[in-house]
């Protein structure tokens, strides 16, 4: 191998892994590859790496190389970007000397480097037999775009063939651009006005020639942008929609509005909706007519495009097409009342409020809270106190989504004074989602674990795990138990929802009846809110005092708590009932020795098993030894005279690891009714303990191998028992 | 090369002589002419597809899922695909109507009665076939990259101007709901003041890519597999069928490496919700790595925008991030709703989508908002400029990581500033006659 060979290896070797790394190659070396009996492959590449290198220097190697069919294009590769005027006169030169494609890429790179010195050259090569270096000619003048190569072409389109002409228009498009660029509008205009005047232009050269001649004479323009808008020609007439939204301007504005009376409907659609684009709002008196009356689909334009306006005049007749019936241009006159933009359009809406028609008040708290804006909960608590019922659900609905704390006396002093048992419910569930709202933990630390929906505890209900996942992941943090929510699993019966979540990896299980709403809380509510529901409860009447212990129940924290533990000595039985229950659902382990206390002298047995549920499921969260916990466990297994409570807890001793629990649990695997939860508990604290206990282990895992119909459950039992063994 | 039967053209040109083919761009929804929106052939979209496999077949279903576009002719290089897509389009249609070309040149020059193209071919040949059908008066959609240089993106861009085309990338995560509401929770302030976006990229290959050749194998007969026609603009090299069938990934001369693999996509997201879709980054900051993962990008307004490899700001493909003062949102494919740094920022959800449609009168639809705008003449969402200045990140970005320094932009210029070098990246000469 040569010394040559060998430098060209390591130079290319370097360009194709190291690219940059060729900014620091040999410039001599890499022309020497050129001058070499290199390969294509390695001429190619020399090439490539001399395009961001080279100098001067490597001008006539590059230059020797533009007629070679195989390498002229390389060539063209490395000369184009060389900032040196030595690789004009090389393009120029060659071009009296290459044919064919070579010699239509040497025109093409004249044309990049807009070398004006090639112009008359070029403009010789118009008139080539070859019909791609004749086109070629026509764009590279038109890049250099000098007066002169204006004229060559100018010259040159009256008789070009028909082939020719889109090259030759373009190369024309080109000069005037440049031309304009340059200072010289005039004979930018001219060629503009050229191009217009072609017969039998083709379509796309009359757009272009339309718009350069309205652009570059600004407002002088504009008669010509109206002559097109009511030309028979419909490529004009669209040109000029489009060359209007290029033009700023009220005159603009003016001419396209003055013209759309006077157009068909379809025209006048395009018309609209450039106008709508533009987005000057003087455009508004032209559009609201044509919004009012005639065809739906010029009516729809006119409707949408004035909402792009922010035309306020327009709100009132928005608001009675959303009134108007459920037609398509009475559901987007609504979508755009929602969206209109602007205070004055909240405004208008707003004292919507006051109108005689209750019809139209339900609409202003739709939009309202539809748009969100700035005082739109001060707006709907205003509504809430309507004289219609309808309005107040709506408006309560709505508030669902948009009080924040400072609402929260308004809302309470509403719910306090509810005047029917639905708008009681409305008003607890907009509180509810208040308090959610107010103590929601961050994103990403709720987990939903499990949720359930039906006859809970023991009774049939639906996995609705997925579904509140997703409701969370959608930005709920209060979920409301409705069979519109998860359908109805069982028919005709008062249901619950019962979620199992973690916050921060603090696990808390939440349960409430249909149509209440459960809030994904741990964190405490921040003490201001739950001072004014705890103060809010002196002087409420009973179904007030009911909702607002459920809300404490959500909130949490220690007030909350000793308030709902003195409701319990309120003289009211449904005051007192629902405190009892607010206890026993209680979301956190410091209600624990309220519930026990609870749960030894209950007033009925429906209290008696809420409590005893509620005792279950908050000893595992205790911050306990595993020994207390399963003394409390072993209580309520002793208290517990049902079979669904006794499955609740051996359910969670199956948290409690400990040889003691799971002999508690083994004493079970007897009953034929509590077997197969016995079974489940046994295999779950044995998987903890496992061969510390390993004679009980293995002997308790035996039995449940034995006893289970599941089979799963078996072979982990027998699994669990193997290890132990060893 | 040319269509396939010899009929064709004059049949064509007799066609439009009788005025029975001509379909100009008609806007009249049948419903103003009281035909109860049934779409007569006359005033449907009449579409043409160029170099249409995979992907393309994905558009090219969507496209004709609209009842307003009438496909009529299929382009391609290739014998074998040129066919399937004429027996997919026929089997739509029940006919045997959709012509089949093998040369872009004559396709564009011919078919006069087609309105809208569209494109996707490998990536070399998005721009070049995007400015050509332009300059023949047809609209166009094509897939991304929209350029393969700064120099052909802006050629892209003033075709489009000067023609009065309308134009549309198919960088379809502009209209998809959950990234317009992060776009749009950014752009619109309720994030705080953004301070960064994030912005994916490919997480395979790397940004330096390959400069060698395939083996050379025989080469097919032209009208099987036009080879020349294949490489267009691109520098000559030895047939092989492994490029042919999507093999050309991760070679200089055709590929835009991992950063424009998915920052053709995401970048135009991200500048987007910065309020930079017509502008780029003024300063690039090399890192020293091979793929560009975590480069900071500067733009003159001062927020940043970080390149992004894995999956640390989202949990899926083509995925972007804002982070503000208040807030943060991010979306990726696969999400059923965005990521955001509060649930109760989703509450926003249905309101700041339906403002966006509102200002923007844009369909949540990239194709139908490419048909729409077909017959408004409107600016798409991936309009040229913005395709153009989110893919000259790109470009900058390669650039940057190929000199292993960072470097400083002029936007406005399109110019590097102060190293040359550097410049002599943003264009490279076509080869002939596949040239602007």
């Amino acid at each position: 191998m040569t010394r040559l060979k060998k430098d060209l290896k390591l130079i290319l070797a370097a360009a194709i892994l190291l690219p940059a790394a060729v900014a620091a190659a040999d410039e001599a070396q890499l022309i020497a590859v050129l001058k070499s009996e290199a390969s294509l492959k390695e001429k190619a590449d020399a090439c490539r790496e001399l395009a961001h290198v080279a100098t001067k220097n490597a001008v006539p190697a590059l230059a020797a190389m533009l007629g070679d069919e195989k390498l002229s294009h390389m060539a063209r590769y490395a000369l184009e970007p060389i900032p040196d005027p030595s690789v004009d006169e090389a393009l120029r030169d060659a071009l009296g000397k290459v044919k064919g494609r070579p010699l239509v890429g040497v025109i093409g790179s004249l044309g990049v480097r807009r070398d004006a010195k090639a112009v008359p050259a070029l403009a010789k090569l118009l008139a080539d037999a070859d019909a791609d270096v004749a086109q070629a000619a026509a764009r590279a003048l038109g890049s250099i775009g000098t007066s002169d190569a204006a004229k060559a072409l100018e010259g040159a389109l009256p008789n070009a063939p028909d082939a020719h002409r889109v090259a030759f228009c373009e190369g024309l498009f080109r000069c005037a651009e440049a031309l304009a660029a340059g200072g010289n509008a005039a004979k930018a205009q001219a060629v503009y006005d050229g191009l217009r005047a072609l017969p039998q232009a083709p379509q796309q050269v009359r757009v272009g020639a339309l718009r350069g001649a309205v652009l570059l004479r600004g407002k002088q323009g504009i008669p010509l942008l109206v002559e097109a808008l009511r030309s028979a020609d419909y490529v004009l007439f669209a040109a000029a929609a489009r060359v209007s939204m290029e033009m700023p301007g009220a005159e603009v504005t003016a001419a396209l509005a003055g013209e759309l009376p006077k157009l068909p409907p379809d025209r006048q659609i395009l018309v609209i909706k450039t106008l709508g684009h533009r987005g000057d709002a003087s455009a508004g008196p032209a559009l609201a007519p044509l919004a009012a009356q005639g065809p739906d689909a010029v009516r729809l334009a006119a409707i949408r495009n004035l909402t792009h306006l922010g035309y306020a005049p327009a709100l009132p007749m928005l608001a009675e097409l959303s009134l108007s019936g459920e037609g398509e241009l009475a559901s987007v006159a609504r979508e755009c009342l929602g969206g209109f933009p602007g205070q004055d359009a909240d405004a208008t809406i707003a004292a919507m409020l006051s109108h005689k028609d209750a019809k139209v008040r339900s609409l202003a708290v739709e939009m309202i809270g539809q748009r969100k804006a700035g005082k739109a909960a001060a707006h709907l608590l205003k509504a809430a106190a309507d004289e219609e019922e309808s309005v107040r659900l709506a408006a309560l609905r709505a508030l669902r989504d948009q009080a924040g704390q400072a609402d929260l006396p308004a809302l309470l002093a509403i719910l306090v004074k509810a005047r029917s048992a639905a708008e009681m419910q409305a008003a607890e569930n907009a509180l509810g989602a208040l308090v959610a709202r107010q103590s929601g933990p961050a994103q990403g630390q709720v987990v939903i674990l499990k949720a359930l929906y039906g006859d809970l505890p023991a009774g049939t209900s639906a996995d609705v795990t997925a579904k509140v996942a997703a409701m969370v992941k959608d930005g709920s943090m209060a979920i409301e138990a409705s069979n519109g929510n998860f359908g109805d699993p069982v028919p005709n019966i008062v249901k619950k929802l019962r979620v199992d979540y973690s916050v921060n990896g603090v696990v808390v299980s939440k349960t409430v009846a249909e149509n209440e709403s459960l809030a994904l809380t741990a964190i405490s509510t921040p003490p201001a809110i739950v001072e004014a529901i705890c103060a809010s409860m002196a002087g409420a009447p009973s179904e007030a005092k009911c909702a607002l212990l459920r809300t404490l129940r959500s909130a949490g924290g220690p007030k909350a708590l000793e308030t709902v533990q003195a409701a319990m000595s309120e003289s009211d039985a449904r005051v007192k009932d629902a405190a009892m229950r607010a206890l026993c659902d209680w979301p956190t382990p410091d209600a624990l020795p309220a519930v026990g206390r609870l749960l030894g002298s209950p007033p009925n047995r429906t209290i008696k098993v809420l409590a005893l549920r509620g005792f279950v499921r908050l000893v595992p969260q205790e911050s306990a030894p595993d020994a207390k916990k399963l003394k409390s466990l072993q209580e309520a297994m002793s208290l517990a005279d049902r079979d669904e409570e006794k499955r609740l807890v051996l359910s969670a001793l199956g948290n409690i690891p400990t040889a003691e629990a799971l002999a508690l649990v083994v004493a079970q695997l007897d009953s034929a009714t509590l077997r197969e939860e016995a079974c489940s508990a046994a295999v779950a604290i044995a998987e903890k303990i496992g061969a510390g206990h390993a004679p009980e282990v293995v002997a308790a895992m035996t039995r449940v191998a034995k006893t289970t119909a599941d089979k799963k459950l078996a072979a982990r039992a027998e699994a669990i028992a193997r290890n132990a063994k060893k | 090369m040319r269509e396939a039967p010899m009929t064709r053209r004059k049949f064509l040109k007799a066609a439009v002589q009788a005025g029975s083919v001509l379909a100009l761009p008609v806007i009249v929804p049948a419903k103003v002419l009281g035909r109860d929106g049934a779409v007569p052939p006359s005033e449907k979209i009449v579409a043409g597809g160029i170099g249409l496999r995979g992907r393309g077949m994905g558009d090219l279903q969507w496209m004709m899922g609209n009842p307003d576009v009438q496909f009529v002719a299929i382009c391609d290089i290739q014998k074998r695909q040129r066919e399937a897509v004429k027996r997919f389009v026929d089997g739509q249609y029940g006919n045997q109507d959709c012509r089949m070309y093998a040369d872009i040149r004559a396709f564009l020059a011919e078919r006069t009665d087609i309105d809208a193209v569209l494109i996707a071919t490998g990536d070399r040949w998005h721009a070049l076939a995007s400015i050509w059908a332009m300059r023949a008066g047809k609209d166009v959609y094509t897939e991304k990259p929209s350029s393969m240089t700064i120099a052909e993106g802006r050629a892209v861009v003033e075709t489009a101007r000067r023609y009065g085309r309308v134009y549309q990338t198919g960088t379809q995560r502009l209209s998809e709901a959950n990234h317009v509401f992060c776009i749009e929770m950014a752009r619109t302030g309720r994030l705080g003041k953004i301070h960064t976006a994030y912005a994916h990229i490919a997480p395979w290959d790397a940004a330096q890519m390959r400069h060698d050749w395939l083996p050379a194998a025989p080469e097919p007969p032209k009208d099987e597999v036009d080879w020349d026609a294949w490489l267009g603009p691109c520098p000559w090299r030895p047939y092989n069928p492994a490029y042919v069938s999507g093999g050309w990934r991760g070679h200089y001369d055709f590929h835009t490496s991992c950063i424009g693999e998915w920052g053709a996509h995401t970048f135009a997201q991200a500048q987007a919700g910065l309020d930079c879709g017509e502008t780029s980054p003024v300063e690039y900051e090399y890192v020293a790595n091979e793929t560009g993962d975590g480069m900071v990008t500067h733009f003159a307004s001062g927020v940043k925008m970080i390149l992004s490899r894995g999956d640390k700001y989202w949990h899926g493909s083509c995925g972007e991030r804002f982070d503000g003062t208040e807030g943060w949102a991010a979306a990726a494919d696969g999400y059923s709703k965005p990521d955001v740094s509060s649930p109760a920022l989703l509450g926003l959800y249905k309101k700041v989508i339906g403002d966006y449609v509102a200002r923007t009168g844009r369909s949540l639809d990239h194709m139908r908002n490419f048909l729409d705008c077909v017959k408004s003449r409107q600016l798409t969402v991936a309009n040229p400029l913005v395709m153009h200045h989110s893919m000259t990140t790109v470009h900058a970005a390669n650039i940057c990581m190929w000199l292993k320094r960072s470097l400083k932009f002029d936007p406005v210029k399109e110019e590097f500033i102060g190293d040359d070098e550097a410049n002599r990246f943003r264009s490279r000469a076509m080869r002939e006659p596949w040239t602007i």
